[in-house]
């Protein structure tokens, strides 16, 4: 049969349909709240070898992790007879593809016509609990991976159709949370199988050949359709430098550094000079750099199309090995996600300047991941809470920043309603607000970062935090002011107060409240130039104090109210 | 006489009919049509009434669906709203969830709050998860609050109080405080509009309620009194969301909850449809010209939720509304659908709508662009000589001027671009009939499909044959379908209440108490003890955060029996998963469906006449139906079809405002209530 052109679209299409229909499985049958809430998990498909063709992404921080998932996974497993109908495999290791920190585990699904493999599905999600030295098995002062967790190279979950029991038997006899991590794997498998219900499908109705066909012009789509946006962007050499702090053992800054080059063809994202791995979990491997740059490489090209393949042939990342993202064994990664932004961010700082309407200035760059865990005294049961936190967001030349948004890294994340939050933890929140740190001012203002209260009910809880933008501030634009930054704060009973930036179970007691500062955004022109009536608007709504009106936009509000 | 009219954007539709004292059948099914008028709405249905020339005192039953909340909310013709929330909780309804589904935009800005910052005042309370009081409300910042707004111009007011939906003791304090302060201002607390956790979801959803609660009212009380005025001497019913009505007095009290009434009566209409004619499991698509609705009907069943969302798509997270909305995905796919060609070379068709104006290129108002409308004109589909109901000669240079660029760019002749284009957009529809369907765990294979709207019968065929659906109905009256389903509908109120507990036995007192006084409460909201109800449980897996609504199994005693409840969750549960689990099954929603009968006459059956099928033909005409061929087709009248009469394809059945496509291998039947039945060839 002929394959007429309209007749690949719709099969396109449909290859492209199944990220969402995945990604909607796995949402609905996931255990934890870190999947179902924050959506911390990536779902798609590839071709036999690896290329991605379709992918739904609760965040952005998982778009390199499941191509290269399978790349690897075919390097584990050469001889094809060793990849059977049937099979399940797993893999949470973070020095080969598809690899972040322990607890994200990537489910692998291979897809077969009769004998003949020919896609894959693949998901990765953050489970609950892997083990390790910490509950949530993060920690900011692990000195080797094996503190973080159990590690899984390419196992198989499932041989044939069989499950492995030895293998879950020893998973649940290794996490603390056994029903929360296996219903996480159950969800994982059943999203993978899903989507390979699917493609079979597909294969039934349109034939290998056409189907095959139309995966390749699905990555030359996404190759054609990025390459007329790469011709569009300003060429030549854009540079920046920024720092992530400390890796919580004390040690630090650790220098980012990127050399952007952009040309008809290509464009080339140059990492080297950036700073060596540390002893401390404050490490990205080399599959969370890929994912950094393409982010920004999608963002600045063509952000509205499904991300496949084809898309990212024009970009071409540089990093020597052992860098802080580009991090060899044993090196400790549990908090590969601050890096892993600082990567994309120091990306968008060198390119912000000639993109003013596509990127915003600087935002609050961090997860600010919160980790609490505690026994709720009304059942005695452990609860480990793990949340991301919303921040500023910078501002652009025509729009002030955001307020109260998730990082660059995230995405469809959503945060905990107080509702669910307190019927689940022993915590109850007292607010959840925008504060007025000072930073931020500009002819166009950045966002506003927030104040959140966890007031603890339990006799006693432990508190996990780690962050970036401790010190450095979200960087300005055009003369604009720089952010506030990211912190935490233990008020105690005595009435002392503690400041963290990355600690690990801190042990607080009954009625002490953790409260979470993170970072405004940074802001875009001088503020002296701030629209008059904006500037009103801004004091009347509290989002500016009067003193802040004086001193950063020279206006007195006395008189000009 | 038995009336109903629905507000489109466009125009207003009044249904009518004379029910038969004699015979309790009711007549024939007229319709009559007129402008919509913003911001009157109301004249519109009075000119509509005026058009028909029913006397309006001779109306027995009037039924109303109202686009006036939807469209104060799109269009941002609200009222100046506050709101009130706990201490330290003002910016909830701005921070919203933190979502950003524009995953690589990294210039994004989420949707803005319909209460600005300086309009939020927070007072001191506070209620824990399991509804104790911590704290009683502290009045007193109130009084200066409340002169603040009213110097501000506020006219409404939302109160939402954490933890309210299990405890609403402090939000009632606050909301009688203000009625005593400031008794003209419209008030709502978010217990009376959600019974539901999410503070977030909750509180928005109290928000856009007050912001449309004086328009609405004054709406609603404009029509009860041009009514009145005409000599209408019964209740005002108004469509809801639901797919029940409610009494005008009802509607006032909680406005949102007429947010989506449109879509509703349609997808009842077809379920009720169903029911009659022993189809109790139906895909229900209704095709329009910018937008494609469908959802699932199982068992005779319409799905409720209140996860519903406005302004929400790929790029934007919208606003939540927690109010109990028929299911349904909604695509932008429907006649007027643009055709257009990105950078890639792809084509692709809609979101994009011509809309009325300049609408499709054929309609010769201007319209520079092919849409689908278009491309089945070029098919042979419609029928040139009846175009637009025969009013209009299709515009053909126009037509081939839309189609110029595309085949230029595609390198296709006029046809082949028009069968792609109609293949493109029925990819997209059958997409979204997937999500409905297979998506869910439901294998298409078992159901029917019933499509109405302007585009309804056009597509359905090709649609059922991707599905792999073997039947199509095409119901009478299937052009003012939403407006007819109005009259099927009864009187509905949805009651959710967020309680957790298990489903084991040791809870079987707790949950036959906790039905027992939603029932009573439902008695009381209505006045009355003639309430039919459905109970049903939003229940998961211990440590899973969604929930499956499962209709509770209820034994002799009207207890839930719990073990069949729990069988039926299992069950529900692994047909949509795939999966089930050995873990303890938790209860987080009761939700009470409580329904009061409206008498209805029944159906109409079309008469049969004995007319021969020969009659019913108007001519034979050439047409394209793509993968079956270029066919000369039978064209028959639909209204001159009557019960009983069968045909094959290739056919097209005709009426003024609809078009059914039958390609070749299929075959028609004729029920007799004048619904088309397309039995697709295996």
């Amino acid at each position: 049969m002929q394959h007429d052109i309209f007749t690949i679209e719709i099969i396109k299409d449909a290859i492209v349909a199944l990220g969402d229909e995945m990604f909607n499985a796995m949402i609905r049958t996931s255990m934890s709240p870190i999947i179902y809430e924050t959506t911390d998990f990536a779902v798609g498909a590839t071709d036999a070898t690896g290329n991605l063709l379709a992918q739904g992404n609760g965040v952005t921080a998982f778009l390199a992790t499941l191509d290269t998932a399978v790349v690897s996974l075919l390097e584990h497993y050469p001889d094809p007879a060793s990849i059977r109908p049937g099979d399940v495999f797993m893999s949470n290791t973070p020095y080969e593809g598809g690899g972040t920190h322990l607890s994200d585990v990537v489910i692998l699904v291979p897809v077969f016509d009769g004998e003949q493999l020919i896609a894959w599905t693949v998901n990765k999600a953050h489970w609950t609990e892997v083990g390790g030295a910490q509950p949530g098995s993060v920690s900011t002062n692990a000195t080797e991976i094996y503190q973080e967790g159990l590690r899984f190279t390419f196992l198989k979950l499932y041989d044939r159709g069989e499950v492995n029991a030895a293998l879950v038997q020893l998973i649940r006899d290794n996490v603390r949370l056994p029903d929360s991590t296996i219903g996480d794997m159950h969800a994982g498998v059943a999203a993978a199988r899903v989507g390979a219900r699917r493609i079979g499908e597909l294969l039934d109705r349109y034939g290998r050949d056409q189907l095959l066909e139309a995966m390749r012009e699905l990555l030359d789509y996404g190759e054609r359709m990025t390459r007329a946006e790469l011709v569009k962007l300003p060429k030549g050499v854009f540079e920046a430098e920024d720092v992530v702090e400390e890796d919580g053992l004390g040690n630090g800054p650790f220098p980012i550094r990127v050399r952007v080059t952009i040309t008809d063809d290509e464009m080339i994202v140059d990492y080297s000079g950036t700073a060596l791995q540390t002893t401390g979990p404050i490490n990205c491997s080399y599959t969370g750099l890929v994912t950094g740059a393409r982010c920004l490489f999608k963002a600045v090209t063509n952000p509205d199309i499904p991300a496949n393949g084809g898309c990212f042939r024009p970009l071409r990342i540089v990093c020597p090995p052992g860098t802080i993202i580009s991090a060899q064994a044993p090196a400790p990664v549990s908090l590969y996600y601050e890096p892993l932004i600082a990567a994309i961010d120091v990306f968008w700082k060198a390119l912000a300047p000639v993109l003013p309407r596509r990127l915003s200035a600087g935002h609050q760059r961090t997860v600010g991941a919160t980790f609490i865990s505690g026994t709720r005294p009304e059942n005695g049961e452990l609860f480990v809470m793990g949340e991301p936190l919303v921040g500023g967001w910078g501002a652009s030349s025509d729009l002030d920043g955001d307020n109260g948004q998730f990082c660059c890294a995230n995405g469809e994340t959503y945060n905990i309603p107080c509702e669910l939050f307190e019927s689940r933890y022993a915590l109850q929140v007292d607010q959840y607000a925008f504060h007025n740190a000072d930073g931020g001012a500009g002819r166009q203002r950045g966002g506003k970062g927030v104040v959140l209260d966890y007031r603890v009910t339990a006799e006693e809880a432990y508190l996990t935090y780690a962050t970036s933008r401790s010190e450095a501030r979200p960087w300005a634009l055009d003369g604009g002011q720089q952010g506030s930054t990211n912190y935490a704060e233990i008020h105690r009973h005595d009435g002392s107060v503690e400041r963290h930036t990355m600690c690990t179970t801190v042990p607080v007691r009954r009625d002490e409240v953790i409260r979470i500062y993170t970072a405004s955004g940074g802001g875009h022109g001088d503020p002296a130039q701030r629209d008059r009536d904006a500037l009103l608007r801004d004091i009347r709504n509290g989002y500016v104090t009067a003193e802040q009106a004086v001193r950063d936009y020279g206006v007195d509000v006395a008189e000009a109210m | 006489m038995r009336a109903s009219s629905d507000v489109g954007g466009t125009f207003t539709d009044l249904v009518y009919y004379q029910v038969d004292p004699e015979t309790g059948q009711c007549g024939e099914v007229r319709t009559a049509k007129a402008d919509t008028t913003p911001p009157n709405f109301e004249q519109g249905v009075l000119d509509t009434l005026a058009k028909s020339g029913v006397p309006i005192g001779e109306l027995d039953f009037f039924a109303h669906g109202s686009t006036v909340v939807i469209n104060a909310l799109t269009e941002r013709k609200g009222v100046k709203t506050a709101l009130i929330t706990t201490r330290g909780f003002r910016d909830v309804i701005e921070i919203a969830r933190g979502n950003r589904p524009d995953l690589f935009n990294f210039n994004f800005r989420k949707p803005k709050p319909f209460v600005e910052r300086y309009l939020r005042g927070e007072l001191d309370e506070r209620v824990t998860y399991r509804g104790t009081i911590e704290r009683r409300v502290d009045l007193s910042p109130l009084p200066a609050m409340i002169d603040a707004f009213r110097a501000d111009g506020v006219q409404a007011i939302a109160v939402a109080f954490l933890h309210a939906y299990v405890e609403p003791a402090n939000e009632r304090a606050v909301v009688a405080e203000i009625r005593r302060l400031w008794p003209e201002v419209s008030v709502l607390a978010s217990h009376e509009v959600s019974r539901e956790w999410r503070e977030y979801e909750r509180t928005n959803t109290t928000v856009l309620s007050a912001y449309v609660h004086p328009i609405t009212q004054r709406y609603v009380e404009r029509l009860e009194d041009r009514l009145k005025d005409g000599g209408y001497a019964h209740p005002l019913y108004m469509m809801q969301s639901n797919g029940g009505i409610a009494t005008a007095e009802a509607a006032k009290a909680n406005p949102i909850a007429m947010v989506e009434s449109g879509p509703a009566s349609g997808i009842f209409a077809a379920a009720y449809m169903g029911r009659r004619i022993d189809e109790p499991n139906l895909i229900v698509l209704d095709i329009g010209g910018t937008t494609a609705k469908c959802t699932l009907v199982e068992d005779g069943e319409v799905k409720v939720t209140t996860e519903y969302h406005i302004e929400r798509d790929a790029r934007n997270p919208g606003y939540p509304i927690q109010t109990a909305v028929s299911e349904i995905v909604e695509i932008g796919n429907g006649g007027g659908s643009i055709a257009w060609i990105d950078e890639g070379d792809k084509l692709h068709v809609g979101p994009r709508s011509a809309g009325a104006r300049p609408g499709p290129a054929a309609y010769g108002h201007g319209g520079a662009n092919a849409t689908t409308t278009d491309a089945n004109l070029v098919l042979g589909r419609i029928d040139p000589a009846s175009f637009v109901g025969g009013e209009r000669e299709p515009d053909w240079a126009a037509v081939d001027a839309a189609f110029a660029p595309l085949q230029a760019r595609l390198n296709l002749s006029r046809e082949e671009v028009a069968r792609g284009i109609v293949r493109i957009a029925n990819a997209n529809m059958t997409a979204a009939l997937r999500l409905v369907s297979t998506n869910k765990g439901y294998d298409p294979r078992d159901f029917a499909l019933m499509a109405f709207g302007g585009g309804g019968a056009m597509h359905a065929v090709a649609l059922a044959e991707e599905l792999r659906v073997p039947h199509v109905i095409v119901p009478v009256n299937s052009s003012v379908f939403s407006a007819w389903g109005m009259l099927l509908t009864d009187l509905r109120r949805d009651y959710l209440q967020t309680h957790l507990t298990r489903l084991e036995s040791a809870q079987a007192a707790e949950l036959a108490s906790g039905f027992a006084a939603m029932r009573l409460q439902a008695m009381d909201d209505y006045g009355r003890d003639d309430v039919g109800f459905e109970h049903f449980l939003d229940m998961r897996y211990i440590g899973q955060e969604h929930t499956v609504k499962i209709s509770a199994v209820r034994s002799a005693d009207g207890d839930v029996d719990i073990a069949a409840t729990a069988d039926a969750f299992h069950a529900a549960h692994e047909k949509r998963f795939t999966y089930r689990l050995d873990n303890a099954i938790e209860v987080v929603n009761f939700h009470l469906v409580a329904t009061i009968a409206v008498n209805k006459p029944e159906l109409a059956e079309k008469p049969v006449t004995g007319r021969a099928l020969g009659d019913a033909v108007i001519a034979t005409r050439s047409v394209d139906f793509d993968q079956h061929g270029i066919h000369d087709a039978t064209i028959y009248d639909g209204l001159r079809l009557e019960p009983g009469m069968a045909f094959q394809g290739p056919a097209i059945i005709q009426e003024p405002s609809v078009t059914c496509v039958v390609p070749p291998p299929h075959s028609v039947t004729i029920d007799k209530y004048g619904n088309y039945h397309i039995h697709l060839a295996a």
